[in-house]
């Protein structure tokens, strides 16, 4: 690792040829896939195959949500540092696409097969716990012109196409600009970053209430779209840590990723560890504190079963406290495991874990068992979550490795690579 | 000037000068001394051979000292000195006062940065004898200076000096302490 901006090396390199890998991506993503797919086989466990599908959606489309959020940060404060890594996350964006694609199947199979397969208030025949049925909720009846299938099928396309459109958008203006350098696409990508930055926030905001709060449709939180960009975000920089770092390896970095990019991406990573966990402690201390009923039962859930014992997802709660937040925020204090690429790395894969098992933690429980309770943490859903994660997850490494190959490896021709390519404290 | 002088002081045109003249000062092995730049010259503290600053030590400290002070006042006065029951919740929960003890770390810990500048810096302080030079006001224009101290156990009027020529440093000079 160069230690210094005189390191620098002048030369541009173009991206290398990342096709094999890429088919090796998509073949993981093809074999994930079709494990999920054998998980409906088993009688009676679709509902936990399908939540576990929206689990790795669900994952994998955070992070892309969380690179688009840090492009257009980028863009708006200008940034100089952050342009190579950048076009990393411009890459990420070309997944949108097909986490549409691979989303479908939850809306085709609510609308023709069980209606509750993942959503509760999917089916008005859905009994809940005291009895009732959906349809005779009031709170149901209240909130039904959203939780409907035909205005959420709606809301869950527009939310893709949105993001599909300002991906094509920013990403058109960064490729263009490595062929003819003119200003006007960086120009273009601070309007499109201006107003795309508040629309982004209000439509991951609608993302999280709709396929995740939902599940619990009693129960609200405002601060909940907070809560998911935090996630977003965490995601996004794990991810961006690991790709440098992967590039630096491979070669292709080298001269380009210097000490203080990773010191930089570094205290994002860390600053973000502290943000999701204030804005997750809020949340709870809020309801915590108010103590009443219509609001504490999400915890509880989370926490106790109906005879008042304790279940396993009281352990995950505590595990998120101590893994997501309290060692990777003591970890990341130091200076030395920000830079040096063997402690980063496996943080950066410890917190993209993290996120996974946060989402988890958030969606899993709505699987419940006879008496009402959460569905224990360790279970075979466990077994669906991976291949989800997995088969989303090569689809959109294959993405990526595909846009990747197609591009040069640096906005060559950004006015701020120079200050990139020297990035020094 | 009967008196041991507080140091030699020479004169560099270009930050380039500077840059490359300080990684020959590092090298000689020299610990007491200083550039003294119009402005931040990128990559100067690597080859002056500086190490990081201690500045996190004294905030982290603060915002540990900080949250252990307010958890640590609500156990004590809520179970132990003073127990109260109100409302039925328990006399010492960490969740209520979780908001406080943060922002008094917070707090505690900007404190502890500011304060550990000021030490690591000896502010405050009115006087410096590179102040004495006329030619502090140049470098506070165009003009880079290295000022190596005598406290320095490799100083030697003479070797230091030719060091300085040495490496491209213009009008060489005593500096008064």
């Amino acid at each position: 690792m160069s230690t210094h901006a005189a390191s620098a090396t002048a030369v541009l390199p173009a991206a290398a040829p990342a096709a094999s890998n890429a088919n090796k991506a998509l073949g993981i993503g093809l074999v994930g896939i079709a494990l999920t797919g054998l998980g409906l086989l088993v009688p009676g466990n679709a509902s936990a195959v399908a939540v576990a599908w929206l689990v790795g959606i669900v994952f994998w489309t955070s992070i892309a949500i969380g690179m688009l959020m840090l492009i257009m940060i980028h863009h708006l404060t200008d940034a100089g540092w952050s342009v190579a890594l950048r076009r990393q996350f411009e890459h990420g964006l070309s997944g949108f696409k097909w986490l549409l694609i691979l989303f479908l199947p939850l809306l085709l199979a609510s609308w023709f097969g069980a209606g509750d397969i993942v959503w509760p208030w999917g089916n008005v025949n859905h009994v809940l716990h005291a009895g009732e049925t959906v349809g005779q909720d009031p709170l149901y009846q209240h909130k039904s012109p959203v939780l409907n299938i035909h205005t959420f099928s709606v809301i869950s396309v527009l939310l893709f196409a949105f993001w599909i459109w300002i991906s094509a958008r920013l990403r058109k203006a960064s490729f263009a600009q490595d062929i003819d350098g003119e200003i006007k696409w960086t120009q273009m990508n601070y309007v499109t970053s201006a107003s795309g930055i508040a629309l982004t926030a209000l439509t991951l905001t609608a993302a999280a209430f709709c396929w995740i709060m939902s599940l619990e449709y009693h129960w609200a939180s405002t601060i909940y779209g907070m809560w998911f960009f935090s996630d977003c975000i965490r995601g996004a920089l794990s991810v961006g840590v690991l790709v440098q770092l992967w590039l630096y390896a491979r070669g292709d970095f080298k001269g380009i990723l210097n000490t203080k990019h990773l010191h930089s991406t570094g205290m994002w990573v860390h600053a973000f560890t502290a943000f999701w966990a204030y804005v997750a402690v809020s949340q709870y201390i809020l309801i915590w504190t108010s103590n009443i009923p219509e609001e504490t039962f999400w915890y509880n859930i989370r926490e106790l079963n109906h005879d008042g014992s304790i279940n396993q997802w009281w352990y995950v709660g505590l595990a998120l406290v101590y893994c997501h937040f309290l060692v990777p925020f003591l970890l990341l204090l130091s200076y030395k495991n920000k830079i040096v690429p063997r402690r980063i790395a496996p943080m950066a894969f410890w917190i993209f874990s993290t996120v996974l098992l946060d989402l988890v933690y958030n969606i899993v429980p709505v699987l419940k068992d006879a008496h009402g309770n959460a569905q224990p943490f360790v279970s075979f859903t466990l077994v669906w979550i991976t291949t989800s994660v997995m088969g989303v997850g090569g689809v959109v490494a294959w993405s990526y490795l595909k846009s990747f190959g197609a591009t040069k490896l640096i906005p060559i021709r950004d006015p701020r690579i120079v200050e990139c390519l020297t990035h020094h404290e | 000037m009967d008196a041991q002088p507080y140091g030699l002081i020479a004169t560099f045109d270009t930050a380039a000068g500077v840059y490359h003249a300080a990684k020959n000062v590092r090298d000689a092995g020299y610990k007491h001394w200083d550039c003294i730049t119009p402005f931040p010259v990128h990559g100067l503290d690597c080859a002056m051979g500086v190490k990081r600053s201690l500045v996190p030590a004294f905030a982290l400290a603060g915002g540990v000292g900080g949250f252990v002070a307010a958890m640590g006042l609500a156990f004590f006065t809520g179970a132990i000195d003073y127990k109260l029951i109100v409302g039925g919740k328990p006399f010492f929960s960490p969740i209520p006062v979780l908001p406080v003890a943060v922002e008094l770390g917070i707090l505690c810990a900007s404190v502890g940065a500011v304060v550990g500048m000021c030490v690591l810096c000896g502010f405050p302080k009115l006087y410096h004898p590179v102040l004495k030079s006329d030619r502090i006001v140049s470098a506070l224009d165009d003009k880079f200076l290295i000022v190596i101290e005598a406290r320095d156990p490799k100083f030697n009027l003479a070797n230091t000096r030719a060091l300085l020529e040495k490496i491209g440093g213009l009008d060489v000079k005593e500096l008064e302490a």
